[in-house]
């Protein structure tokens, strides 16, 4: 089976008809121009006010879908939108049922039940209102020219029906002025794909995965346009059921990788690939490394060799 | 020229911040008096620049490089100087995202700020790549900014069909003009790296070039635009000539298709708003954004509706396709086929048409 059976929408497994899914291309009013970055987001109150300004400036519309925060995330998406001057480009709204984590849990939950992630993805991406859509993470931030990068696609898209992969790095964050870029990974995965009955969710082994016609154009942007934050004294697994989920499978090799470097990080030892970055006084790091040393950084970046399995297209 | 007068106190020409003006809008609007000018103030235009001719007899300042670069770009996204398509725009943003391209452009920009640190880079292919060189101007520490040239879009097309013997038809011009000044005011609007952006009416530059020119040196900051000295001055007054515009025809003149007048005409009145002072606004972005909405469905109605003639134009490629790779082989192209075409004839064509020509031949001349 798959979720997207249904011609104007899908019902779940649950009956909570409120939530049922109307697709956004079959209501009257249909799609408008554009791009949204749609992002589900769980306690990621640390990492909005560095994910949504450059967002906000380069989308057409964010759709900020919360999940049950317990640390305030809904009220720092509205003021730092507010204090970014993009109030009228937000979009908070709440999905309020426990979806299943990554991994094991995933697979044993029906793809119609408000519990599995491909239903939640499909609910999200149901709002939104333009032709073309980015999935996008609560602790992903865009540098300088990633965000110039993504604003110009985001309108040069308009119709054409094609798949944007963008290049991530991770960012281990040690306080507010040191921190551990890893260049060690190639990791391109597919965000930006256009909404249509061609493009919708449904289940993977671990975790969801958006349809695609078999025949499908993808771009992607160049490395060092977009890092993932990760805070060396937080849980960065919390959303899979156990490290053992992600132990084998080529899928994997990401969070394996980023199991790695968190893990030798805690110990003290810097993985090849993997460099240590101060930031100047009165500086945030993370603004530091998106804003100064990737824009600075020669090109071609040096990225590593390791290749994530998503980075095949 | 004399050289500037320094004045006491002044920040040296060299200290100043760097910056790119990029020149951008439809050919025949007056982007080469606009990039002339800014030459003339003390702006570097990279060389070496392409060679003045009957078309341009004041010069394009272009720079050869960057015109090479669009024409080999445009080549690889197979898209057109002057096209039509909507989709257009993502095959060339397409293109800018290739790192080598990237690489290439950054590199080059960067070299030239070794000898100024304000450059104006101006082509009429430019507006397909803005996104290329607003990267690369991030890459080089440079601050870009945009001045877009408007001209009432019956003189654009009148001026194309004459200068550039254009056969392809007013309504295919016009559509072009609308694709290209819809999206290049789209692309232009304010990102995070950008210094800000002006539209300028031709009409406003050779009616009056100081008033206009030294509004759009304070705009965007161009310090040599603000620190031009007399001679610079003089130097413009040499070079600006009202009588270079010379089309006043009107849209009714064009004959166009119903729609695609209106839209021009809405279209032409938005865009001039925007070279009013403060005009610049959301509600106007908001009403171009409706008028590119409605070109893009008049476009794409328009291609489903003549869909019949591009599947008989495939049909008579795969039939030539077909009929070349028999026994007989294709038929060989006449070793030169400007040869066919009378003296006459060849020499009313403009060089750099010309040299298109030469070049989709392979006949360049080294």
């Amino acid at each position: 089976m798959t979720a997207h059976a249904g011609t104007t929408g899908i019902r779940n497994l649950e009956g909570h008809a409120e939530f049922d899914i109307t697709w956004p291309w079959a209501r009257p009013v249909g799609l408008r121009a554009g791009s949204t970055a749609v992002l589900r987001v769980k306690d990621e109150a640390p990492s909005l006010p560095f994910v949504l300004p450059p967002l906000l400036r380069s989308m057409d519309h964010v759709l900020v879908v919360d999940n049950g925060s317990t640390d305030g995330t809904p009220e720092i998406v509205t003021e730092t939108a507010r204090a970014a001057g993009f109030a009228d480009k937000l979009t908070l709204t709440s999905y309020p049922f426990q979806v299943a984590r990554a991994g094991a849990e995933h697979l044993a939950v029906h793809e119609l039940s408000v519990h599995s992630l491909s239903y939640f993805y499909n609910w999200c991406f149901a709002q939104v209102g333009t032709r073309y859509s980015f999935k996008w993470d609560g602790d992903m931030v865009l540098t300088t020219e990633g965000e110039t990068s993504l604003g110009d696609l985001a309108w040069q898209v308009g119709g054409v029906q094609s798949i944007i992969r963008v290049p991530r790095h991770g960012l281990y964050l040690d306080g507010t002025s040191h921190g551990y870029l890893d260049l060690g990974l190639r990791n391109a995965e597919e965000w930006g794909f256009p909404i249509g009955p061609d493009f919708v969710f449904t289940k993977a082994f671990e975790w969801e995965v958006r349809t695609t016609p078999a025949s499908v154009r993808s771009i992607g942007l160049p490395h060092g346009l977009c890092v993932e934050l990760k805070y060396l004294d937080g849980d960065e697994f919390a959303h899979w059921t156990d490290p053992a989920s992600f132990a084998t499978s080529y899928r994997n090799k990401r969070k394996r990788r980023e199991w790695a470097v968190f893990n030798a990080l805690q110990e003290g030892t810097v993985l090849p690939g993997v460099h240590e970055i101060h930031a100047p006084d009165g500086m945030h790091i993370v603004d530091h490394v998106t804003r100064e040393w990737l824009p600075r950084a020669p090109r071609p970046l040096e990225v590593g060799t390791v290749v994530a399995s998503d980075d095949q297209r | 020229m004399s050289d500037p007068v320094v004045v006491a106190g002044a920040v040296d020409p060299s200290e100043y911040p760097r910056k790119v003006l990029f020149v951008a809008g439809a050919g025949r609007s007056g982007t080469s008096t606009m990039a002339g000018l800014m030459q003339i103030l003390g702006l570097h235009v990279p060389k070496p620049e392409v060679a003045a001719d009957a078309t341009n007899p004041k010069g394009f300042s272009e720079p050869q490089w960057v015109v090479d670069h669009h024409d080999r770009l445009l080549k690889e996204a197979v898209v057109q100087v002057s096209d039509s398509r909507p989709e257009a725009w993502f095959e060339t943003g397409r293109i800018s995202t290739r790192e080598s391209e990237r690489i290439a452009t950054a590199t080059w920009l960067d070299g030239h700020f070794d000898v100024s640190p304000e450059l104006v880079v101006k082509d009429p292919r430019l507006s397909w790549f803005l996104a290329l060189w607003r990267v690369a101007a991030i890459r080089s520490g440079a601050t870009p900014v945009f001045a877009t040239m408007l001209r009432p879009p019956a003189e654009v097309v009148g001026s194309k069909q004459t200068y550039y013997a254009n056969k392809l038809g007013s309504a295919h011009l016009a559509a072009s003009w609308l694709n290209m000044l819809l999206h290049t005011e789209r692309g232009t609007r304010e990102s995070v790296a950008d210094g800000g952006r002006v539209f300028v009416r031709y009409a406003d530059l050779l009616d009056d070039w100081t008033k206009t020119t030294m509004q759009v040196g304070e705009q965007l900051q161009l310090q040599h635009v603000l620190h031009a000295n007399s001679e610079q001055i003089r130097d413009g007054h040499r070079f600006v000539d009202p009588s270079l515009r010379r089309m006043t025809q009107s849209l009714d003149d064009l004959g166009l298709p119903t729609r695609l007048h209106e839209l021009t005409a809405e279209t032409w009145n938005e865009l001039n708003k925007l070279a009013e002072p403060g005009g610049d606004t959301v509600e106007a972005h908001a009403t171009l954004d409706q008028l590119r909405e409605a070109y893009t469905d008049l476009y794409a109605e328009s291609e489903a509706i003549s869909r019949s003639s591009v599947v008989a134009a495939e049909q008579v490629l795969r039939k030539q396709g077909k009929s070349g790779g028999g026994a007989g082989g294709p038929e060989p192209a006449p070793a030169h086929a400007a040869d066919k075409v009378p003296h006459g004839l060849r020499a009313a064509v403009p060089a750099p048409v010309r040299r298109g020509l030469r070049k989709m031949a392979g006949k360049e001349r080294r």
